[in-house]
């Protein structure tokens, strides 16, 4: 009789990548960035760096939503859409000064947030659809605004400030926006970890039915995330903006996907309860560095989009067979 | 716990349901979407002078993808699936057929419509294989997906173009005043491949697996089979979606974006039409009647002399409102 012993250092080796995966990340990360310096030298320059985290930051943000929503077992589709409504309120209402305009459009946030999260919290809508009808709603409170004498119509000037903040320099290689974008990655890493709200996220994702029974007010939790999601896809659209150096009614939307897949790539599993943000900031600059190689190549549009669908798929699957996590 | 004798309670019987109260509870929601549909177009016909055949043609063969797509959904949404990339894959069978039917007679259009489609099943049977096999969840398969297929539809076509046959655009969706073969395809794939789907083996096994896999897995169903059956089935609606639109628009047009809005509006139509997005329960009907509801919002809104971008606003409340409506009916039941 034969006793199947499991390798102890396979075992050790995979358990590693699922409970670290910020290790196996870096790496990729660290070798596509080595490929890409090698077809363009720019790269390898502080601009070159300066460039990689300028790009990456908004996206980073916006996927820090899709995370901490894919933590309990949802998505948030209305993001880039909330995104390019908050960066328009700040540029109409840049007349009254910073801090109002700043403030209408986190208010915007918070407002989609409430609104999503009561709907997926107390209405127990599917995320999916109650994100997917925000999103819908706004696209047409955008357009309309936008025509004629509508509400956003008019004087669409940058605030300053954005711009200062979103593309000036900090120090050495480092844009200004890194620091906004280190106090977001420092406020989720600690509350996702150390605080009783961001256990209630995890647990929440991974049972629902348990944290029911254990007391947990489900719908506070929902309500929370759906809210900080919201903040944060207005920070990044107004972040977004001052890169941009203009808004638009869609400016944002070709973020939706990859913020999703950044997510995905990082660790975060879209069933909930598994991942955190840690391997979104690595996937965000994953896609970014990526995205760069694949313009140096001079690839066509189609080919890049066939490839970053089979990384993503790749990844997913990768993830799941690590971990060992099927979908239900 | 203190021990207290059981109360001698006898059980109730359960009482046998009625013809009415069963028919109520089955199909009570795609009833209450056929007259939300018929209220629509009646208030619809009150806005113009002449409602005539030119405006059903131009509602029914206008909304025949979006339905189309719907179905697709909705065959995905029922084995416990949901397919992001539907949207995708009709913008890539409207490249494929735009692109071969350009300046072709009759006879190689019908065998160019029959390729496209069986390359629409194929694809979308890979996916849902790959969906099987690599146990990701579908939503991350098929997200992915719909990137590949938009990319595959640059490759076919780089910009607008193509073209095809004028006699294939009147046979699928009618001259201008033609409503006839747009309702009569709808009403023709309805009947001859719904209705015998859903009656055979492999239709009652997709509503079980959709219900609950691992019971269908105990009852000796091959969960992974039907899955991937149910996505050749969406295949198949998704690739007539992009057949239609090539004889709708008479071009091809890449553009992911389409695709995309496409999606997002297959699943709005699935959700109003009364299919659960758990999976295992619903029918093809409601999902294209709520497919015609939302595509009459706009014309609705331009009668009324309002910006007909409110309805795009119109579209997403109705959809959440009647979600949360959902929702409400279904807390009760949930007892919590």
């Amino acid at each position: 009789m034969t006793t199947v012993v499991a390798d102890p250092a396979v075992r050790d080796w995979r358990q590693t990548l699922v409970d670290r995966p910020a290790v196996a990340l870096s790496g990729v990360l660290l070798l596509l960035y080595v490929v890409t310096g090698l077809v363009a030298p720019g790269m390898f320059t502080p601009n070159g760096v300066r460039s990689t985290l300028l790009l990456a930051c908004p996206l980073a943000i916006l996927a820090a939503s899709q995370t901490l929503c894919m933590l309990t077992g949802g998505i948030d589709l209305s993001t880039v859409m909330t995104a390019n409504f908050a960066a328009y309120v700040a540029a109409n209402q840049s007349g009254q000064g910073p801090l109002a305009a700043l403030s209408l459009a986190l208010l915007v946030g918070l407002a989609v947030g409430t609104v999503n999260g009561v709907g997926v919290g107390v209405f127990k809508v599917n995320p999916l659809i109650m994100t997917l009808g925000m999103a819908s709603v706004l696209l047409g409170v955008v357009t309309v605004g936008l025509v004629g004498d509508g509400f956003l119509s008019g004087s669409t000037r940058l605030l300053p400030v954005l711009r200062t903040v979103a593309s000036g320099t900090l120090f050495g290689p480092v844009p200004n926006n890194v620091l906004v974008w280190a106090l977001v990655a420092a406020v989720l890493i600690f509350g996702l970890s150390r605080t009783g709200l961001g256990r209630a996220v995890y647990a929440v994702g991974d049972n629902p039915i348990a944290c029911r029974l254990a007391g947990v007010r489900i719908w506070q939790v929902l309500l929370a995330v759906y809210v900080l999601s919201a903040l944060l896809a207005a920070l990044g659209g107004l972040l977004f903006s001052g890169i941009s150096g203009s808004v638009g009614p869609d400016q944002t939307n070709a973020y939706l996907l990859p913020s999703v897949a950044a997510a995905v790539i990082g660790g975060t599993s879209i069933l909930g309860g598994v991942g955190g943000y840690t391997g979104t900031i690595l996937g965000a600059l994953i896609l970014t560095v990526l995205n760069r190689l694949l313009l140096t190549l001079d690839t066509t549009e189609a080919f890049r989009q066939i490839l970053y669908g089979l990384i993503v798929l790749a990844l997913a699957w990768v993830y799941v067979r690590l971990t060992g996590q099927r979908g239900a | 716990m203190t021990a207290t004798p059981r109360a001698e309670v006898a059980t109730p019987l359960p009482r046998p349901t009625g013809r009415l109260e069963r028919f109520a509870r089955r199909q009570g929601w795609v009833v209450g979407v056929a007259v939300l549909l018929g209220a629509l177009i009646l208030w619809r016909s009150s806005q113009i002078p002449a409602f005539g055949a030119f405006e059903v043609r131009g509602i029914v063969a206008g909304t025949m993808t979006l339905a189309l797509l719907a179905m697709a959904q909705t065959v995905i949404v029922i084995s416990g699936g949901i397919d992001l990339s539907v949207g995708a894959m009709m913008v890539l069978t409207n490249c494929i057929a735009a692109r071969l039917m350009l300046d072709q007679d009759l006879g190689p259009v019908v065998l160019v419509a029959l390729l496209v489609v069986a390359v629409a099943m194929v694809l979308s049977g890979i996916i849902g294989a790959v969906a099987v096999v690599s146990g990701v969840p579908d939503i991350v398969v098929t997200l992915a997906a719909s990137f590949i297929l938009a990319g595959l539809a640059l490759i076919v076509l780089d910009g607008p173009g193509g073209g095809t046959n004028p006699r294939f655009q009147e046979l699928l969706v009618g001259g201008f005043d033609q409503p006839l073969p747009a309702a009569l395809w709808l009403a023709g794939i309805f009947l001859l491949v719904w209705v015998p789907f859903k009656r055979s083996r492999l239709g009652i096994a997709t509503y079980a697996v959709g219900s609950d896999r691992a019971a269908a897995f105990l009852s000796g169903l091959n969960v992974g089979r039907t899955r991937i059956a149910a996505y050749v089935m969406g295949g198949l609606f998704s690739g007539l979606a992009g057949l239609v639109t090539t004889a709708f628009t008479g071009s091809g047009e890449p553009r992911a974006s389409i695709g995309a809005t496409a999606t997002l509006t297959s699943v709005a139509a699935v959700v109003l039409g009364g299919v659960a997005l758990m999976g295992g329960s619903g029918t093809l009907l409601g999902p294209v009647l709520a497919a015609f509801c939302l595509a009459l919002i706009a014309p609705l809104m331009l009668g009324l002399g309002w910006d007909p971008n409110y309805a795009e606003v119109a579209r997403g409340v109705i959809i959440i409102v009647v979600v949360m409506i959902g929702g409400l009916l279904q807390v009760p039941r949930r007892a919590r």
